[in-house]
Protein backbone atom coordinates (compact mmCIF):
# COMPACT_ATOMS: atom_id res chain seq x y z
CA UNK A 1 0.00 0.00 0.00
CA UNK A 2 1.14 3.46 -0.80
CA UNK A 3 0.81 6.29 1.47
CA UNK A 4 1.18 9.64 0.61
CA UNK A 5 2.01 12.27 3.02
CA UNK A 6 1.32 15.65 1.68
CA UNK A 7 3.17 18.61 3.72
CA UNK A 8 1.42 21.25 4.78
CA UNK A 9 2.50 24.18 2.62
CA UNK A 10 0.55 22.08 -0.11
CA UNK A 11 -2.57 23.74 1.44
CA UNK A 12 -2.38 26.97 0.06
CA UNK A 13 -4.68 27.36 -2.86
CA UNK A 14 -1.60 27.89 -5.76
CA UNK A 15 -0.48 24.07 -5.13
CA UNK A 16 -4.45 23.00 -6.05
CA UNK A 17 -3.87 22.83 -9.94
CA UNK A 18 -0.76 20.75 -9.44
CA UNK A 19 -1.97 18.73 -6.76
CA UNK A 20 -5.22 17.97 -9.25
CA UNK A 21 -2.89 16.49 -11.54
CA UNK A 22 -0.72 14.68 -9.51
CA UNK A 23 -3.86 12.63 -8.02
CA UNK A 24 -5.31 12.14 -11.14
CA UNK A 25 -1.96 10.63 -12.41
CA UNK A 26 -1.73 8.46 -9.79
CA UNK A 27 -5.29 7.03 -10.24
CA UNK A 28 -4.53 6.57 -13.68
CA UNK A 29 -1.34 4.36 -13.15
CA UNK A 30 -3.23 2.55 -10.49
CA UNK A 31 -0.74 3.68 -7.60
CA UNK A 32 -3.66 5.65 -5.78
CA UNK A 33 -3.46 5.28 -1.78
CA UNK A 34 -3.92 6.55 1.55
CA UNK A 35 -3.36 10.47 1.74
CA UNK A 36 -1.73 12.01 5.10
CA UNK A 37 -1.97 15.31 5.46
CA UNK A 38 0.61 16.84 7.86
CA UNK A 39 -1.17 20.10 8.38
CA UNK A 40 -3.02 19.48 12.44
CA UNK A 41 -0.89 16.62 12.83
CA UNK A 42 1.30 17.47 15.99
CA UNK A 43 3.41 14.28 16.19
CA UNK A 44 4.16 13.93 12.61
CA UNK A 45 7.00 10.89 13.53
CA UNK A 46 3.83 8.88 15.31
CA UNK A 47 1.58 8.99 12.40
CA UNK A 48 4.05 8.09 9.98
CA UNK A 49 5.57 5.26 12.13
CA UNK A 50 1.37 3.91 12.36
CA UNK A 51 1.08 3.63 8.72
CA UNK A 52 4.39 1.85 8.48
CA UNK A 53 2.99 -0.52 11.12
CA UNK A 54 -0.48 -1.16 9.63
CA UNK A 55 1.32 -2.54 6.75
CA UNK A 56 2.39 0.85 4.26
CA UNK A 57 5.24 -0.91 2.08
CA UNK A 58 5.77 2.96 0.56
CA UNK A 59 6.02 6.66 1.85
CA UNK A 60 5.38 8.97 -0.58
CA UNK A 61 6.77 12.44 0.51
CA UNK A 62 4.96 15.07 -1.29
CA UNK A 63 6.49 18.27 -0.86
CA UNK A 64 9.99 19.66 -0.35
CA UNK A 65 13.28 18.78 1.33
CA UNK A 66 11.81 19.10 4.36
CA UNK A 67 9.28 16.61 4.02
CA UNK A 68 11.89 13.74 2.83
CA UNK A 69 13.45 14.79 6.31
CA UNK A 70 10.26 14.79 8.20
CA UNK A 71 9.86 11.49 6.84
CA UNK A 72 12.95 10.09 7.41
CA UNK A 73 13.39 10.90 10.84
CA UNK A 74 10.06 8.39 11.41
CA UNK A 75 11.49 5.61 8.85
CA UNK A 76 14.72 5.83 10.59
CA UNK A 77 14.02 5.73 14.31
CA UNK A 78 17.29 4.04 16.03
CA UNK A 79 14.70 3.06 18.82
CA UNK A 80 12.08 1.22 16.52
CA UNK A 81 14.03 0.89 13.22
CA UNK A 82 13.28 -2.79 12.84
CA UNK A 83 12.80 -5.17 9.20
CA UNK A 84 9.57 -3.73 8.68
CA UNK A 85 11.08 -0.15 9.23
CA UNK A 86 13.81 -1.51 6.38
CA UNK A 87 11.88 -2.76 3.90
CA UNK A 88 9.69 0.42 3.78
CA UNK A 89 10.55 2.49 0.57
CA UNK A 90 10.73 6.27 0.34
CA UNK A 91 9.35 7.83 -2.70
CA UNK A 92 9.21 11.47 -3.45
CA UNK A 93 7.05 14.14 -5.14
CA UNK A 94 8.68 17.24 -5.33
CA UNK A 95 6.59 19.99 -5.60
CA UNK A 96 7.80 23.62 -4.74
CA UNK A 97 11.01 25.22 -3.86
CA UNK A 98 13.68 23.27 -2.40
CA UNK A 99 13.54 19.97 -3.94
CA UNK A 100 17.07 19.24 -4.58
CA UNK A 101 16.51 15.74 -2.91
CA UNK A 102 14.23 14.80 -5.50
CA UNK A 103 16.67 16.18 -7.81
CA UNK A 104 19.88 14.11 -6.72
CA UNK A 105 17.59 11.20 -7.44
CA UNK A 106 16.45 12.33 -10.91
CA UNK A 107 13.07 13.13 -9.97
CA UNK A 108 12.80 16.39 -11.49
CA UNK A 109 8.84 17.19 -11.66
CA UNK A 110 5.64 16.01 -10.04
CA UNK A 111 4.89 14.38 -13.61
CA UNK A 112 7.75 12.52 -13.89
CA UNK A 113 7.88 11.53 -10.05
CA UNK A 114 4.25 9.38 -10.94
CA UNK A 115 6.06 7.67 -13.74
CA UNK A 116 8.82 7.10 -11.28
CA UNK A 117 6.83 5.76 -8.52
CA UNK A 118 5.19 2.92 -11.12
CA UNK A 119 9.19 2.20 -12.18
CA UNK A 120 9.95 1.20 -8.86
CA UNK A 121 13.68 1.81 -9.25
CA UNK A 122 15.07 1.53 -5.98
CA UNK A 123 18.53 2.14 -4.54
CA UNK A 124 20.11 1.86 -0.48
CA UNK A 125 21.29 4.90 0.02
CA UNK A 126 23.47 6.04 2.69
CA UNK A 127 22.28 8.51 5.31
CA UNK A 128 24.05 11.33 7.34
CA UNK A 129 23.58 11.39 10.79
CA UNK A 130 24.66 15.24 12.21
CA UNK A 131 24.10 14.54 16.00
CA UNK A 132 20.42 13.33 16.19
CA UNK A 133 19.58 14.32 12.70
CA UNK A 134 19.58 12.77 9.30
CA UNK A 135 20.35 13.82 6.03
CA UNK A 136 20.40 12.60 2.85
CA UNK A 137 21.83 15.76 0.80
CA UNK A 138 24.49 17.99 3.09
CA UNK A 139 25.37 19.61 5.74
CA UNK A 140 26.82 22.93 5.94
CA UNK A 141 28.83 25.73 7.29
CA UNK A 142 30.26 29.12 7.08
CA UNK A 143 34.51 27.81 7.00
CA UNK A 144 35.99 30.71 9.00
CA UNK A 145 35.89 29.67 12.76
CA UNK A 146 35.19 26.08 12.54
CA UNK A 147 37.17 23.41 13.22
CA UNK A 148 36.94 20.02 11.66
CA UNK A 149 38.14 16.59 13.74
CA UNK A 150 38.79 13.74 11.53
CA UNK A 151 40.55 10.75 13.07
CA UNK A 152 44.31 11.77 14.35
CA UNK A 153 44.20 15.57 12.73
CA UNK A 154 42.25 18.68 12.74
CA UNK A 155 41.31 20.93 9.58
CA UNK A 156 40.75 24.94 9.82
CA UNK A 157 39.97 26.96 7.50
CA UNK A 158 41.87 31.09 7.61
CA UNK A 159 39.42 32.14 5.47
CA UNK A 160 35.64 32.95 4.40
CA UNK A 161 33.71 30.42 2.78
CA UNK A 162 31.31 27.08 2.73
CA UNK A 163 32.30 24.21 4.25
CA UNK A 164 30.07 20.92 2.94
CA UNK A 165 29.28 17.61 4.51
CA UNK A 166 28.56 15.77 1.78
CA UNK A 167 26.58 12.29 1.76
CA UNK A 168 24.40 13.21 -1.78
CA UNK A 169 25.97 15.23 -4.65
CA UNK A 170 23.06 18.09 -4.53
CA UNK A 171 25.01 20.48 -6.87
CA UNK A 172 26.06 18.75 -10.09
CA UNK A 173 28.46 21.08 -10.74
CA UNK A 174 30.66 20.42 -7.86
CA UNK A 175 33.29 18.26 -9.88
CA UNK A 176 33.68 15.91 -7.42
CA UNK A 177 33.04 12.02 -7.09
CA UNK A 178 30.53 11.70 -4.33
CA UNK A 179 29.01 8.09 -4.24
CA UNK A 180 25.79 7.40 -1.53
CA UNK A 181 26.83 3.87 -1.57
CA UNK A 182 30.56 4.35 -0.31
CA UNK A 183 29.69 4.43 3.62
CA UNK A 184 31.87 7.88 2.89
CA UNK A 185 31.40 11.26 3.34
CA UNK A 186 32.54 14.06 1.01
CA UNK A 187 34.21 17.21 3.00
CA UNK A 188 34.27 20.02 0.31
CA UNK A 189 35.73 23.51 1.61
CA UNK A 190 35.33 26.38 -0.88
CA UNK A 191 36.94 30.13 0.49
CA UNK A 192 37.10 33.21 -1.11
CA UNK A 193 40.24 33.08 -1.96
CA UNK A 194 38.92 30.97 -4.28
CA UNK A 195 40.53 27.41 -3.22
CA UNK A 196 39.42 24.32 -2.87
CA UNK A 197 39.60 21.48 -0.63
CA UNK A 198 38.64 17.66 -0.62
CA UNK A 199 38.75 15.16 1.82
CA UNK A 200 36.64 11.54 2.83
CA UNK A 201 36.06 10.50 6.19
CA UNK A 202 33.88 7.77 7.83
CA UNK A 203 32.99 10.72 10.54
CA UNK A 204 34.08 13.92 12.18
CA UNK A 205 33.54 16.23 14.64
CA UNK A 206 32.43 19.96 13.49
CA UNK A 207 32.60 22.90 15.71
CA UNK A 208 32.82 26.95 15.54
CA UNK A 209 31.78 28.85 18.58
CA UNK A 210 29.44 31.31 15.92
CA UNK A 211 28.26 29.74 13.69
CA UNK A 212 25.13 26.70 13.42
CA UNK A 213 25.29 23.62 11.34
CA UNK A 214 22.65 23.99 8.29
CA UNK A 215 21.36 20.07 7.52
CA UNK A 216 19.77 19.64 4.21
CA UNK A 217 19.36 23.58 4.04
CA UNK A 218 16.95 23.37 6.19
CA UNK A 219 17.62 22.73 9.81
CA UNK A 220 19.81 24.89 11.73
CA UNK A 221 22.48 22.45 14.51
CA UNK A 222 24.20 24.03 17.40
CA UNK A 223 27.97 23.03 17.19
CA UNK A 224 30.05 20.94 18.34
CA UNK A 225 28.11 18.00 16.74
CA UNK A 226 29.38 14.30 15.66
CA UNK A 227 28.71 13.58 12.19
CA UNK A 228 28.54 10.26 11.00
CA UNK A 229 27.47 8.18 8.21
CA UNK A 230 24.72 5.32 8.09
CA UNK A 231 25.59 2.88 5.26
CA UNK A 232 22.92 2.00 3.03
CA UNK A 233 20.44 2.31 5.59
CA UNK A 234 17.28 3.63 3.17
CA UNK A 235 15.30 2.59 0.20
CA UNK A 236 14.47 4.83 -1.91
CA UNK A 237 12.83 4.53 -5.13
CA UNK A 238 15.12 6.78 -8.20
CA UNK A 239 14.75 8.09 -11.52
CA UNK A 240 16.68 7.10 -14.07
CA UNK A 241 18.86 10.38 -14.26
CA UNK A 242 20.20 10.23 -10.60
CA UNK A 243 23.24 12.09 -9.82
CA UNK A 244 25.13 9.09 -8.80
CA UNK A 245 26.15 5.39 -10.08
CA UNK B 1 56.48 6.36 -11.86
CA UNK B 2 55.84 10.14 -12.88
CA UNK B 3 58.38 12.45 -15.11
CA UNK B 4 58.72 15.86 -14.34
CA UNK B 5 56.42 16.84 -17.44
CA UNK B 6 53.46 15.45 -16.36
CA UNK B 7 54.08 15.71 -12.60
CA UNK B 8 50.20 17.54 -12.45
CA UNK B 9 48.58 15.14 -14.53
CA UNK B 10 49.12 12.47 -12.15
CA UNK B 11 47.08 14.51 -9.48
CA UNK B 12 44.21 15.13 -11.36
CA UNK B 13 42.58 12.26 -9.28
CA UNK B 14 44.23 13.19 -6.26
CA UNK B 15 42.20 11.53 -3.35
CA UNK B 16 42.38 14.67 -0.72
CA UNK B 17 43.07 18.09 -1.40
CA UNK B 18 44.07 20.83 1.05
CA UNK B 19 44.01 24.03 -0.56
CA UNK B 20 45.73 27.09 0.02
CA UNK B 21 43.52 28.57 2.91
CA UNK B 22 43.59 25.56 5.40
CA UNK B 23 45.66 24.55 8.20
CA UNK B 24 45.68 20.39 8.77
CA UNK B 25 47.04 19.65 12.47
CA UNK B 26 48.21 16.00 13.68
CA UNK B 27 48.79 12.76 11.40
CA UNK B 28 47.47 12.92 7.96
CA UNK B 29 46.93 9.54 6.50
CA UNK B 30 45.74 8.18 3.22
CA UNK B 31 46.40 5.76 0.86
CA UNK B 32 45.26 7.80 -2.50
CA UNK B 33 47.39 10.85 -3.98
CA UNK B 34 47.32 14.40 -2.09
CA UNK B 35 47.92 17.51 -3.17
CA UNK B 36 48.66 19.79 -0.13
CA UNK B 37 48.57 23.51 -1.00
CA UNK B 38 48.04 25.01 2.62
CA UNK B 39 49.60 24.54 5.88
CA UNK B 40 50.10 21.00 8.00
CA UNK B 41 52.07 20.13 11.42
CA UNK B 42 52.21 17.08 12.33
CA UNK B 43 53.10 14.07 10.36
CA UNK B 44 51.93 13.03 6.27
CA UNK B 45 51.75 9.27 5.23
CA UNK B 46 50.50 7.62 1.92
CA UNK B 47 50.79 4.74 -0.16
CA UNK B 48 50.17 6.75 -3.35
CA UNK B 49 52.24 10.29 -4.05
CA UNK B 50 52.35 13.72 -2.46
CA UNK B 51 52.03 17.09 -4.23
CA UNK B 52 53.54 19.92 -2.43
CA UNK B 53 52.52 23.25 -4.04
CA UNK B 54 55.06 26.19 -3.84
CA UNK B 55 52.52 28.76 -1.26
CA UNK B 56 52.50 25.79 1.33
CA UNK B 57 54.37 25.17 4.53
CA UNK B 58 54.93 21.69 6.36
CA UNK B 59 56.10 21.32 9.60
CA UNK B 60 55.79 17.14 9.44
CA UNK B 61 58.12 14.15 8.18
CA UNK B 62 56.37 13.15 4.87
CA UNK B 63 56.61 9.28 4.11
CA UNK B 64 54.94 8.39 0.45
CA UNK B 65 55.72 6.34 -2.70
CA UNK B 66 56.48 9.41 -4.80
CA UNK B 67 56.10 13.19 -4.23
CA UNK B 68 57.04 16.53 -5.94
CA UNK B 69 58.40 19.52 -3.40
CA UNK B 70 58.03 23.00 -4.46
CA UNK B 71 56.63 24.68 -1.25
CA UNK B 72 58.50 24.75 2.39
CA UNK B 73 59.11 21.60 4.22
CA UNK B 74 60.45 21.48 8.50
CA UNK B 75 60.71 17.74 8.67
CA UNK B 76 62.16 14.59 7.10
CA UNK B 77 61.25 13.48 3.72
CA UNK B 78 60.94 9.16 2.66
CA UNK B 79 59.73 8.08 -0.55
CA UNK B 80 60.30 4.87 -2.24
CA UNK B 81 60.01 6.05 -5.59
CA UNK B 82 60.68 9.41 -7.32
CA UNK B 83 60.81 12.42 -5.30
CA UNK B 84 61.01 15.85 -7.46
CA UNK B 85 62.04 18.91 -6.01
CA UNK B 86 61.30 21.75 -7.75
CA UNK B 87 62.83 25.56 -8.40
CA UNK B 88 60.90 27.12 -5.33
CA UNK B 89 60.99 24.34 -2.79
CA UNK B 90 63.26 24.96 0.82
CA UNK B 91 63.70 21.60 2.91
CA UNK B 92 64.51 22.01 6.07
CA UNK B 93 65.58 18.12 7.08
CA UNK B 94 66.95 14.73 5.81
CA UNK B 95 65.72 13.27 2.74
CA UNK B 96 65.51 9.56 1.93
CA UNK B 97 64.53 8.78 -1.75
CA UNK B 98 64.82 5.94 -4.66
CA UNK B 99 65.56 8.59 -7.38
CA UNK B 100 65.60 12.17 -7.44
CA UNK B 101 65.68 15.42 -9.99
CA UNK B 102 66.69 18.69 -7.71
CA UNK B 103 65.76 22.09 -9.85
CA UNK B 104 67.75 25.15 -10.12
CA UNK B 105 66.85 27.49 -7.07
CA UNK B 106 65.68 24.59 -4.54
CA UNK B 107 66.92 24.65 -1.19
CA UNK B 108 67.72 21.45 1.04
CA UNK B 109 69.55 21.88 4.24
CA UNK B 110 69.67 18.45 5.16
CA UNK B 111 71.12 15.24 3.95
CA UNK B 112 70.30 13.27 0.91
CA UNK B 113 69.96 9.52 1.37
CA UNK B 114 69.49 7.57 -1.87
CA UNK B 115 67.72 4.50 -0.55
CA UNK B 116 69.17 1.18 -1.53
CA UNK B 117 67.95 -1.36 -3.78
CA UNK B 118 68.15 -3.72 -0.85
CA UNK B 119 66.38 -1.25 1.34
CA UNK B 120 63.90 -1.13 -1.54
CA UNK B 121 63.29 -4.73 -1.44
CA UNK B 122 63.33 -5.15 1.67
CA UNK B 123 60.26 -2.21 1.76
CA UNK B 124 58.55 -4.27 -0.58
CA UNK B 125 58.68 -7.61 1.01
CA UNK B 126 57.10 -5.95 4.33
CA UNK B 127 54.48 -3.88 2.16
CA UNK B 128 53.29 -7.28 0.51
CA UNK B 129 53.33 -9.18 4.40
CA UNK B 130 51.33 -6.39 5.60
CA UNK B 131 48.82 -6.18 2.56
CA UNK B 132 48.31 -10.30 2.61
CA UNK B 133 47.90 -10.35 6.55
CA UNK B 134 44.94 -7.38 6.09
CA UNK B 135 43.42 -9.92 3.49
Amino acid sequence: MHVYVYDDYLNKNKFNRIINRVEIRLTDLGLNGKILRLAGIKNIKAAIQNEIRLGAKTIVAVGNNQTVNKIIGAIIDDNIYGDFQKKTLLGIIPIGEDNSIAASFGINNPEDACNILLARRVEKIDLGLAGNHYFLNEASIQSLGTTLEIGGYSVEATARGEIKIINLLKDKNENIKSNPHDGLLDILIRTRKKDRTYLSAKSLKISNQHEKLIVDGVMEINTPVEIGILKDHVNIIVGKERRFE
Amino acid sequence: MFSKDNKLERFKDAETIIGASIKVKGNFQGQGNIIIEGALEGSLKTASDVFIGNQSKIVANIESKGAVINGEVRGNIKTKGYLIIGGTAQIFGDIQYGEISVDKGASINGQLIMLSEEHKRNEKVKEDTESSSEK
